[in-house]
């Protein structure tokens, strides 16, 4: 597709979606224009999004290395995994964590059933003069920066729209390059160091990937994932002084008036006293830069270990005091274990206590190989019956209807994209 | 007494370079080296402990304390009299396969060292199969495992039936741990004992092994 057949097919969408969650329904709205309203405001009903991962991998039989290594392959079963369970928004997710530390030379472990994973018995920077010797990767062209770029591009001919991007936050980039000890004892007894180093991972190594991503795909949201911003393993501290101020200067960086770069996916609101210290960083890894602000999908993650101890109210009353869009994901395990019954009454509390009148989105992510397909399914149909809008007042007492199921394979040769 | 005191506080304060040279300089002023492992690092393992449990220590600062212990020890251990090296039982520990998360385990070992158990560390991505291997041949009383992604956790439930399978599941305790795993899925998948964090584990393996 064209770029500029792109960004008119997608403004299009956009203005229809953000004129939906506003009030003003002109048609019915695709998966991609449902998750757009409900960003915003209120959609039809909840839009459900997915990270296919291992799971599409697991349902095509493919390996670790065909499936984070080949465009097709990834991006085929990814779309017949999304499709099948009749996701409104699929994210074409690979192993975000990491594609700049393959392209930066660190080593990983691959397994035939999983992603792969950083060495951690081998950093790749064990001293200052690593730091210093540390050439930059060569932004879609060093490691597998070619393989995502492909991927995406297979993304927006199937889909018609900008994938979201994905890159890797400098902060946890830091911790998978020097160790977590190495890093806690950089940032405890030599902070300037500390500093180089996300100096360094943010300006030479992440910018310029974002832009690269921005520039092939016109994405209008880029993800960076911070899974080490997290507590307890770091100190709220930590992350105000060694985090936050990289990712305000990537995001002044990198953003535009149609592009919002983002950081994100971290947790821990349940390991902390105040729950609103971590809340409010999450709010703070979403800086405007230089972007509109009232237009900014501001988005709330908050995963099932810390709302599942807590309680949804107080994400819930808390998002809608920041304005922003509730994110929820499904505990994967539950999805893996079901029984069908026990997941969709989950799916039914979550969006009962979550959903309110809009702003909110329901994650499927992580998903174990091997679940089974009446699982997915189940946790789809929940949602789809319980998140109209208005919600039921009475969702306790609504009846669930479970849905007629294809088997995946017979699915795949009717309807699917071939995978190898 | 002061680099007694010293190396406690090294410890405690998780300064690893510290903790080890004020064990290299006490042993070599001769510093009885039980004394030095007592009263010095195990002290302040154990002081770190206590602040951690008392929520003024947050998760980096045990981890660099226990890191600090770590290394002392590694200097300490060697000049232990064969007496002093009583242990009140035998664990092996790793992370299952898949998973090369090991901060909890690591957590979880230098507590345990610090309250007289011998442990050995299986690593972490370990396999489900050397898990059983592991327990037959180094005879442990307790066998544990951490996993920390939903992806990895079944393997625990593995390694228990293989055991099982092995006529070894009598002879060996199963404790299992990690951000992934609850004491219902211990329960579900017949593990003997469940530690929701690290600090909660001594006690676990004392009960289990009938001691205090």
């Amino acid at each position: 597709m064209g770029n500029l057949k792109l960004q008119a097919s997608s403004m299009l969408k956009l203005n229809k979606a953000l004129l939906y969650s506003r009030g003003l329904h002109i048609g019915h709205l695709d998966g991609f224009e449902r998750l757009i309203a409900g960003i915003y405001g209120t959609p039809d009903r909840v839009p459900i999004i997915t990270q296919p991962y291992t799971y599409a991998m697991g349902l095509h039989g493919l390996s670790g290395k065909q499936f984070f290594s080949r465009p097709e392959l990834f991006i085929n079963a990814s779309y017949n995994m999304a499709i099948y369970f009749g996701i409104d928004f699929w994210v074409p997710v690979f192993d975000f964590y990491n594609i700049e530390l393959d392209a930066l030379g660190q080593r990983l472990i691959w397994r035939d059933r999983s992603e792969p994973d950083v060495d951690s018995s081998h950093p790749l920077i064990n001293s200052e003069e690593d730091l210093r010797r540390l050439k930059p990767p060569v932004a879609g062209k060093s490691g597998r920066m070619p393989y995502v770029l492909e991927s995406y591009k297979r993304y927006i001919d199937l889909m018609g729209v900008p994938p979201m991007g994905y890159a890797c936050s400098p902060f946890t980039m830091a911790v998978l390059v020097r160790g977590y000890v190495n890093f806690l004892r950089d940032m405890r007894r030599n902070p300037s160091f500390a500093h180089r180093l996300m100096e360094f991972l943010s300006m030479e190594v992440v910018t310029p990937w974002i832009d690269k991503i921005a520039e092939v795909t016109k994405s209008s949201i880029v993800v960076m994932a911070d899974a080490w911003a997290s507590q307890p393993n770091m100190t709220v501290e930590m992350v105000r002084e060694f985090c936050l101020p990289y990712i305000e200067k990537i995001i002044r960086a990198t953003n535009s008036p149609l592009r919002t770069v983002l950081d994100t996916g971290s947790w821990g609101e349940r390991s902390v006293k105040n729950a609103r210290d971590v809340l409010d960083i999450k709010m703070d890894m979403m800086v405007p830069g230089n972007n509109l602000k009232a237009l900014r999908p501001f988005f709330l993650l908050v995963w099932n270990e810390d709302y599942e101890e807590l309680g949804i109210p107080l994400f819930r009353s808390y998002a809608e005091e920041k304005k922003v869009c509730l994110m929820l994901n499904i505990r994967p395990n539950l999805i893996e274990e079901g029984p069908p019954q026990r997941i969709t009454d989950t799916v039914r509390k979550v969006i009962k206590e979550g959903a309110g009148k809009g702003r909110f989105n329901l994650l499927i992510n992580l998903v174990p190989i091997g679940t089974p397909v009446e699982h997915v399914h189940a946790a789809v149909a929940a949602a789809k019956q319980f998140g109209v809008y208005p919600i039921d007042e009475d969702l306790v007492h609504a009846t669930f209807r479970s849905p007629d199921l294809i088997p995946f394979d017979e699915w795949v040769k009717k309807e699917g994209l071939p995978v190898g | 007494m002061d680099m007694i005191s010293d190396l406690k506080r090294a410890v405690c304060e998780g300064d690893e370079i510290k903790a080890v040279d004020i064990s290299e300089k006490a042993l070599q002023e001769g510093v009885e080296a039980r004394e030095l492992m007592d009263k010095g690092a195990v002290a302040g393992i154990q002081e770190a402990g206590r602040l951690w449990q008392e929520e003024e220590y947050f998760l980096p600062d045990i981890i660099l304390a226990t890191e600090a212990y770590k290394e002392a020890m590694t200097v300490i251990e060697p000049r232990l009299a064969r007496e002093d090296l009583s242990f009140k039982g035998k664990v092996i520990i790793g992370s299952v396969e898949g998973d090369a998360h090991d901060i909890g385990k690591n957590i979880v070992i230098s507590l345990l060292r610090c309250n007289s158990y011998e442990v050995v560390d299986l690593g972490v991505d370990v396999s489900l199969q050397d898990f059983v291997d592991k327990a037959r041949e180094l005879e442990p009383d307790v066998l544990g495992m951490g996993a920390y992604m939903t992806t990895t956790m079944r393997g625990m439930e593995v390694v228990i039936h293989s055991l099982e399978e092995a006529g070894l599941r009598g002879k060996v305790k199963v404790i299992i741990g990690g951000a992934a795993v609850t004491k219902d899925y211990a329960n579900d998948i017949g593990a003997d004992g469940y530690g929701d964090n690290a600090a909660e584990t001594v006690g676990l393996v004392d009960g289990l092994m009938g001691v205090s």
